[in-house]
């Protein structure tokens, strides 16, 4: 069972990796934006398969849900950023 | 920047989230000794639910809630509980924030007294690092421009 | 091999079939919206059915009452970052994709 979770979490990290193109290259900063906010959203997951492969989970739950919390705040403030200074093309 | 988003959407989600933020926060402070976390985690826990109503209902509604004068006041305060403990332990005969000599007048066991002692500290530190936090978000969010100065936030 | 296991590794490669979908989604679509359309419901259900499937794999207790919750908060949480971040482009008056301006180039 640890060996399939390893297996997901290897397989998660390479996305991760995609999602990374997106975030590095995306045209315009909105792009870019999808692509963090895409990243996050792995990495919560990511925590927790360490936390189940480490035999602590009950350590990495709160770490992740502190991780998804400030994901979630950055999005909001950088969207608010973006709305209110209009430069979206760099 | 400063103004009320005009997202219902947004506002009403913050409004439903802050609550369970604080409360995760004082969770995040109180477990600080079992799980990862403590003192700083959970001030910057607290602060980071500050920007969150920041940017959804705007400066005015977060300033009537807390204003910088306040939050200079809680960072003090914060300090204050830190060191206050640190030179209580000296008082009572100890090196400077040791604990255990807390159970002269707490009237439990030392390592009981270790135990809260930690506790009053990490509550000191998340009061300075939530004021302190929040005091740095608000000079970068306004610019330097207080909008105390013409009465209205833009 | 237990029962719970079984169903624990169904949910954990439906998740993961569904962070796949969203991420090609993410790096071949056309343009912005479409990206996020990917993104912002692809993950929330992909997220979603990972921490079931992680909920349900260590049984009974407060860990898994923790993941639950944050499950609740994704669900919340996402489409909402995801709104924000669209709407911050409308605003910023970033034009949709159509097949005709994609046949154009």
């Amino acid at each position: 069972m640890t060996q399939f979770f390893l297996f997901v979490g290897v397989g998660m990290c390479a996305l991760v990796l995609l999602c990374l193109y997106r975030a590095t290259y995306g045209p315009t900063v909105l792009n870019r934006a999808a692509g963090i906010s895409a990243i996050g959203t792995k990495t919560l997951i990511i925590l927790l398969l360490m936390g189940v492969i480490y035999d602590r989970i009950d350590m990495f739950i709160d770490i992740s849900m502190v991780y998804a919390l400030l994901n979630f705040i950055g999005c909001v403030v950088l969207a608010k950023y973006l709305e209110t200074t209009g430069e979206v093309s760099c | 920047m400063t103004r009320a988003s005009d997202d219902v959407i947004i506002k009403a989600l913050a409004r439903l989230l802050m609550p369970f933020i604080v409360a995760y926060a004082l969770y995040v402070v109180m477990h600080g000794h079992h799980s990862p976390g403590g003192g700083f985690q959970g001030g910057v826990i607290l602060a980071a639910g500050f920007v969150l109503l920041v940017v959804t209902h705007g400066l005015e509604q977060t300033r009537k809630r807390m204003s910088e004068k306040l939050a200079g006041v809680i960072s003090s305060i914060g300090v204050f509980i830190y060191g206050g403990i640190g030179a209580l332990c000296l008082i009572l005969g100890g090196n400077y924030l040791d604990y255990g000599k807390l159970s002269k007048i707490l009237l439990v066991t030392p390592a009981e007294a270790r135990s809260l002692g930690i506790l009053g500290v990490e509550i000191g530190v998340a009061l300075a690092v939530m004021a302190v936090m929040y005091i740095i978000f608000f000079a970068i969010f306004t610019a330097g421009e207080s909008p105390e100065d013409d009465g209205r936030a833009e | 091999m237990l029962v719970k296991d079984v169903i624990s590794i169904l949910f954990m490669l439906a998740g993961f079939f569904f962070f796949t979908t969203a991420t090609l989604g993410l790096l071949r679509l056309p343009d912005f919206y479409a990206r996020l359309h990917a993104t912002g419901k692809g993950d929330t259900l992909a997220v979603l059915l990972s921490l079931v499937g992680l909920a349900v794999y260590h049984g009974f207790s407060l860990t898994s009452a923790k993941i639950v919750f944050i499950a609740v908060f994704m669900f919340l949480a996402q489409p909402t970052a995801t709104h924000a971040i669209s709407r911050a482009a409308f605003r910023c008056q970033i034009q949709p994709w159509t097949v005709a301006k994609g046949r154009e180039k």
